[in-house]
């Protein structure tokens, strides 16, 4: 049976004003890094509640980065 | 062939992007290496291109154009250090300039942003030792002709060794070689004592030869210590760091209009309208009128475009066209209709992920009716057909699969309007640059992500709803707090505007520290030009003067703020669509050196008064001794004061003129006279006036005397004390910030630890507060010479007039709303906001949020236990139906 690799699955909220523009520029400097995040914009970090960040786990997310 | 933007440390093609943020984003041919157009052959380009935008008979065109006004703003040119033999450039790969380092250190440059060797990139092998070598090009007359500094050079060369280290998988050695550390602009001291602290060396020394060691492989660098000692030592790489020149066309610009060059070929300008050329209607700003960096250069940008629209202010709007909008669909009723545009972005996009895959994916997802795949979205006729599409399909939500909202979703909402929607109602997914940009290497699961995306940004667009814009009236006036020099200045610049401006000065007379300097560093009288400028600010009908008077409280925002000034006893309010605040800084009274305890010692403004007075101890003094960083660049107080070495010397220079005998002596730290002014350290050198150079731990001592106080100090060259009896001792006292506190708390503006005043931004907005509609300038922002601050008066002045010259400014759009249904008035949200947008409403006892003021952060969405407030655009709604969208396949 072939193993199955674990794969984990990210939600980023990120700030528009700083850590998603961040990841824009990484972009731009043709960075590489794993594609397991999926990036939501938020317009502050601030306004990412606890709410959110166990909403992203009940539907299974495995980790959450919250940046800004 | 070369690549000159990477300094010739890359390759580029004939047809190519001159660099990665070229505006506009676009290919080029560059017709000397072009086969087809030097000999016919090749026209590869024009068979591939989809577009077909090849055009190989595009000719320079002439245009004619009618203007009020010029302005100049061509920067420079780096140096060009092979005509220096002494440096070997150009011998070994691993000696290269500044801007060959910034090049090698960037993530877009030849080397990946790797720190390795150019002379070794195939096995990667990285510097262990960097030297730099500071005034390749400037401070020199011998070797070059370019008598000025840099000003720039400095700073760069620790930036770039901190980042070196940042960079450097090993232990890296950085040594800086230099005259004088000329970090004097903001915050840049500090800076330079980290760039110490993390082990940078930095070594007084000019670099006599530099030259490939042929065993060995790397390079030798010369140079003589500052004992007189001869060393070599070896380095792995070395970086010259090229000062700033006038480049041979902006030379031939200059001449053919008739413009006056100073001796170095940059334009002349005197202290008091820095940005006018010698010709009336012509500005310039930039290195074009001398050495400067990015923040200053940024302030004379704005500094220009104020004073080259001065004398158009009647025109103003005359030659605008009014754009008509199409009428705004209503589509609450309809059930979605999306429509969605998947982008190749050429290869950029399609040449990693799988474009007809995605668009086909998206087909098939709930809501959607429209699908489309685009080469560019965002030309011109894409954008042109998407108005079409949305009218012809009656799409009422769009989603834009392509690059980055932060670029590009102001144009799509644009074409949104063009098609009768709300621009609110588009969404983008960016499959550029957080997709197939970062994982070119894998291009199946680039794929994947894009599909997730696509489907994320559809799973919002379901919930997303027209948001709306009021407008509110702005009040075309503005107030200037501080009547000195600075803010006389950007008083009158507005007035000229056309726009009355109340100016607050608290003493009872206007003219601030201008009243107290002598000489500029261009040796103009600053008295002669405070008195005409005042007299310009009395006879000013647009200029009302409130003397003594101080700002009480201020409400309003951005277009509306009513003030509150109190003059004595009395108060009155002041309505006014922008404040500038021009509160200026004072000069220290020093602590040390017997100040205020023997007549002898006084600070460079004291002997200012005494020069005005003419005073017979100026005449008289025998010696006059003057000490450099009075209670400046230490650690309570870790800035550089930045006018006080030209000061001193301007000074120096005067008192020798005035009697060649006088023994004049200046002890100092670093000399940091920046830009043209190295030429007025040049002939105080000439004039005999001495200078010595003191550490930090081994100040000067002072003693008084009868008549004179005797100053003890360290000569470096002969490592031996010496004493001068001095007539004058003049202390280059600190310039200390006024408290502000009261000021910044009413116009909800910050200040930074040394007391300035902080802006938006230190490089990119040096006048604008974070605060909309309030501007800063002059020394309350930073010390600095008359030239800069009415620079900077004018930049604060020219960027007020982007809020005046408006009818009306919205508010709006992405901003919290209140459900009064589930708010219990507890004013958690109020705590929260940064912005003080949020009051509690006192007899409905709900929260209350001003469109003005909000920001649109969404802290109080967060914070509300009842989830009573929603930032519009990114509710709960939508956010909760982005996460479960990014979860489920």
């Amino acid at each position: 049976m072939k193993e199955e690799v674990f794969e984990p699955k990210i939600v980023a909220f990120m700030c528009n004003w700083c850590t998603y523009g961040a990841a824009d520029l990484a972009g731009v400097s043709r960075m590489q890094y794993p594609s397991n995040t999926r990036i939501i914009r938020v317009m502050c970090s601030a306004s990412v509640s606890p709410h959110h960040i166990l909403r992203a786990f009940q539907s299974k997310a495995d980790g959450v980065l919250v940046g800004g | 062939m070369d690549d000159e933007y990477n300094e010739e440390l890359g390759k580029r093609k004939a047809i190519y992007v001159p660099y990665s943020q070229a505006v506009p984003l676009k290919y080029a041919i560059d017709p000397d290496n072009c086969l087809y157009l030097t000999k016919g052959r090749c026209g590869t380009c024009e068979t591939v291109c989809p577009s077909h935008a090849i055009n190989y008979l595009d000719q320079e065109k002439e245009i004619t154009l009618n203007v009020g006004s010029v302005v100049l703003s061509t920067g420079f040119k780096s140096f060009d250090p092979s005509k220096l033999d002494y440096l070997s450039f150009g011998k070994h790969p691993d000696i290269v300039t500044a801007m060959g380092f910034e090049r090698v250190l960037s993530a877009t440059g030849p080397q990946g942003g790797h720190l390795v060797l150019p002379s070794d990139k195939k096995h990667k092998k990285e510097p262990k030792k960097i030297a730099w070598l500071q005034c390749v090009g400037s401070r020199d007359e011998n070797r070059c002709n370019n008598g000025y500094c840099s000003s720039v050079c400095c700073m760069y060369a620790v930036k770039q060794s901190v980042m070196a280290k940042d960079h450097s998988k090993v232990p890296l050695d950085c040594a800086v070689f230099y005259m004088d550390m000329r970090t004097q602009g903001k915050d840049f001291d500090r800076y330079l004592e980290n760039a110490k602290e993390n082990g940078v060396r930095f070594v007084r020394s000019r670099v006599h030869s530099v030259y490939p060691d042929r065993d060995k492989g790397d390079l030798v660098v010369g140079y003589v210590d500052e004992l007189g000692v001869m060393v070599t030592e070896h380095f792995d790489m070395v970086v010259l760091s090229t000062g700033l020149e006038i480049s041979a066309d902006s030379f031939e610009l200059a001449t053919t209009m008739g413009i006056e060059l100073d001796r170095s070929n940059f334009i002349k300008t005197d202290s008091f309208n820095p940005v006018s050329t010698s010709m009336p209607g012509v500005y310039a700003c930039g290195v074009f009128t001398g050495p400067k960096d990015i923040p200053q250069s940024v302030m004379e940008a704005s500094a220009a475009a104020s004073a080259a629209t001065e004398n158009l202010a009647l025109a103003r709007h005359s030659k605008t066209q009014a754009i008509t909008i199409p009428k705004q669909r209503d589509v609450a009723g309809e059930s979605p209709r999306i429509g969605v545009f998947v982008c190749n972005c050429g290869t950029n996009i399609g040449g990693i992920v799988d474009v007809p895959a995605v668009a086909e994916y998206a087909r098939h997802l709930s809501g959607v009716v429209y699908v489309e795949e685009n080469l560019f979205t965002c030309s011109q006729d894409t954008q042109d057909k998407m108005v079409e599409v949305i009218r012809e399909k009656k799409l009422n939500r769009i989603v834009i699969a392509a690059c980055t909202p932060k670029t590009h979703e102001d144009l799509f909402r644009e074409t949104l309007i063009d098609a009768g929607l709300n621009k609110y109602l588009v969404e983008m997914a960016n499959i550029r640059n957080q997709d197939s940009w970062v994982h070119s290497n894998a291009p199946e699961r680039a794929t994947a992500k894009a599909k997730d995306l696509v489907r994320m940004a559809i799973a919002k667009a379901l919930h997303l709803a027209p948001l709306f814009e009021s407008q509110l009236p702005v009040s075309p006036a503005a107030l200037v707090v501080g009547g000195g020099i600075t803010g006389m200045t950007a008083a009158l610049a507005l007035s000229r505007q056309g726009y009355p401006v109340t100016l607050v000065e608290q003493n009872q007379t206007l003219g601030g520290n201008g009243r107290l300097l002598h000489k500029t560093a261009k040796n103009e009288a600053v008295a002669v030009f405070v008195r005409k400028i005042i007299s310009e600010v009395e006879a000013d009908e647009r200029v009302h003067v409130l003397l003594g008077s101080t700002v009480q409280g201020v409400e309003g925002f951005v277009g509306n703020f009513k003030t509150t000034v109190a003059t004595g006893d009395d108060t009155r309010i002041v309505d006014h669509g922008v404040a500038l605040l021009a509160t200026g800084a004072k000069e220290s009274r020093p602590e040390a050196y017997c100040y205020g305890e023997h007549d002898a010692v006084m600070t460079l403004l004291d002997l200012d008064a005494r020069f005005a007075e003419n005073a017979a101890v100026v005449d008289r003094a025998e010696n006059v001794v003057f000490i450099q960083c009075v209670g400046s660049r230490n650690p309570a107080h870790p800035y550089c004061s930045k006018v006080c070495c030209t000061h001193a010397i301007r000074s120096a220079i005067t008192l020798k003129r005035k009697n060649p005998e006088t023994g004049v002596y200046v002890l100092y730290r670093d000399i940091r006279t920046y830009g043209q002014r190295e030429f007025l350290y040049r002939e105080a050198r000439e004039l005999g006036i001495l200078f010595f150079q003191y550490d930090v731990d081994n100040t000067p001592v002072v003693t008084p005397g009868e008549d004179h106080v005797t100053v003890t100090f360290t000569d470096h060259v002969l490592g031996r004390p010496l004493a001068v009896d001095a007539d004058i001792l003049c202390l280059a006292a600190r310039i200390d910030a006024w408290d502000n506190t009261r000021l910044g708390q009413a116009f909800k503006v910050t200040s930074d630890n040394d007391g300035w005043f902080l802006e938006a931004h230190q490089k990119l907005r040096p006048v604008d507060f974070a605060t909309d509609g309030v501007f800063l300038c002059g020394m309350a922002h930073y010390p600095k010479p008359v030239d800069e601050s009415i620079s900077q008066a004018r930049a604060a002045a020219a960027r007020a007039l982007t809020v005046l010259s408006r009818d009306s400014i919205n508010v709006g759009g992405i901003v919290a709303e209140i459900n009064r249904e589930r708010c219990g008035g507890c004013g958690g949200c109020v705590a929260v906001c940064s912005y003080n947008a949020i009051t509690i409403d006192p007899e409905k006892h709900v929260a209350v949020v001003n469109d003005a003021l909000c920001k649109g952060c969404g802290a109080c969405a967060a914070t509300c236990p009842s989830e009573a407030p929603s930032l519009m655009g990114f509710n709960n709604e939508q956010l909760y139906a982005q996460i479960k969208s990014a979860m489920t396949v």
